[in-house]
């Protein structure tokens, strides 16, 4: 299995002395070949391809822009998974695209900081896409919340939309529903 | 792999569904099949994974039933000028596959990427943001 990453976040995937790369073949049980040159990752599933399926994930997360240290949990919680927002099809200068992703990140990055706590998820605003860690129902709604903010709606009304989401899902947690949305 | 047959399962999963066959290596004979619909009445819970792993569950059963012992994964998601990552519920059935006792080969994407096809929808101008 296959996948390219960007040069500039090779060397965030091996880490100091490999220790990102080792941890993360150990953990998997897999082989991991890197080409520093090309940034063409493969994975090699010795045996479990569910593992490998999962490696393949964190590898895509790290090249997203994911420190390995935030993308850990999606090897260790089952349910997380990553979801990538596709920027570049909806933005069409470069000024744009800078625009754009200020409105996500917002000042000192307190956008992305409040929909990261209110949703309990992981967001990562990295070149021309936006790539999300989280629950399905969480992904779900940071998705609508960055949807609104490329809309063009207000933050504030985003906030107030988070918040709203974040009483429902805890409410949701509360009565024990297997699956919010 | 001596004793025992296998077979494909192609799982598409996108935003709104996930469907699930299970056929043989051809492809060509499907041993069993289930959308999201067959289990939950909700529509808006037809793409949810914990729908999809019941989805898994059933359609195990059914190929087991059949004297499927393992199962290559096909995933597949809506592509084309769509989205090319799969929906919510595409690991969360290889997972329940697993689980459900059906030992898992290959795990390939089969999204159809166009060679340059038709134009995406939203116009001209695009989606306007």
């Amino acid at each position: 299995m296959h996948i390219k990453i960007p040069s500039d976040r090779i060397g965030a995937l091996i880490g100091p002395d490999g220790e990102t790369k080792n941890m993360l073949e150990e953990r998997c049980g897999i082989a991991l070949d890197v080409d520093s040159e090309s940034g063409s990752v493969t994975v090699d599933p010795q045996g479990d391809a569910l593992a490998a399926m999962k490696a393949m994930e964190f590898v895509k997360a790290v090249g997203r822009g994911f420190s390995p240290e935030r993308a850990l949990p999606l090897l260790e919680d089952e349910m997380l998974m990553l979801d990538l927002l596709d920027l570049s099809k909806l933005v069409a200068t470069k000024n744009d695209m800078a625009r754009v992703k200020g409105r996500i990140i917002g000042k000192d990055g307190k956008t992305r900081e409040l929909m990261e706590e209110l949703s309990g998820s992981r967001i990562s605003v990295y070149g021309k896409t936006v790539a999300i860690i989280g629950q399905p129902e969480q992904i779900r709604v940071v998705r609508a919340a960055i949807e609104m903010l490329l809309d063009g709606a207000p933050h504030g009304n985003v906030y107030s939309f988070l918040e709203k989401k974040h009483r429902e899902m805890a409410i949701a947690e509360l009565e024990g529903k297997p699956d919010v949305l | 792999m001596s004793e025992g047959k296998w077979g494909i399962a192609h799982i598409f999963s996108s935003f709104n569904n996930t469907l699930i066959t299970i056929t043989d290596l051809t492809g060509a004979e499907t041993l069993a099949k289930v959308s999201g619909g067959m289990v939950v009445k909700a529509a808006r819970d037809e793409s949810s994974p914990y729908t999809a792993m019941q989805m898994a569950m059933q359609v195990a059963e059914q190929a087991k039933a059949k004297g499927i012992v393992g199962v290559h994964v096909k995933v597949r998601a809506p592509g084309g000028n769509r989205q090319r990552s799969p929906g919510p519920g595409a690991q969360a059935s290889i997972r329940a596959l697993a689980r459900a006792g059906l030992r898992i080969g290959r795990i390939e994407d089969a999204t159809p990427i166009p060679h340059d096809g038709t134009k995406p929808s939203g116009g001209k101008r695009g989606r306007r943001v």
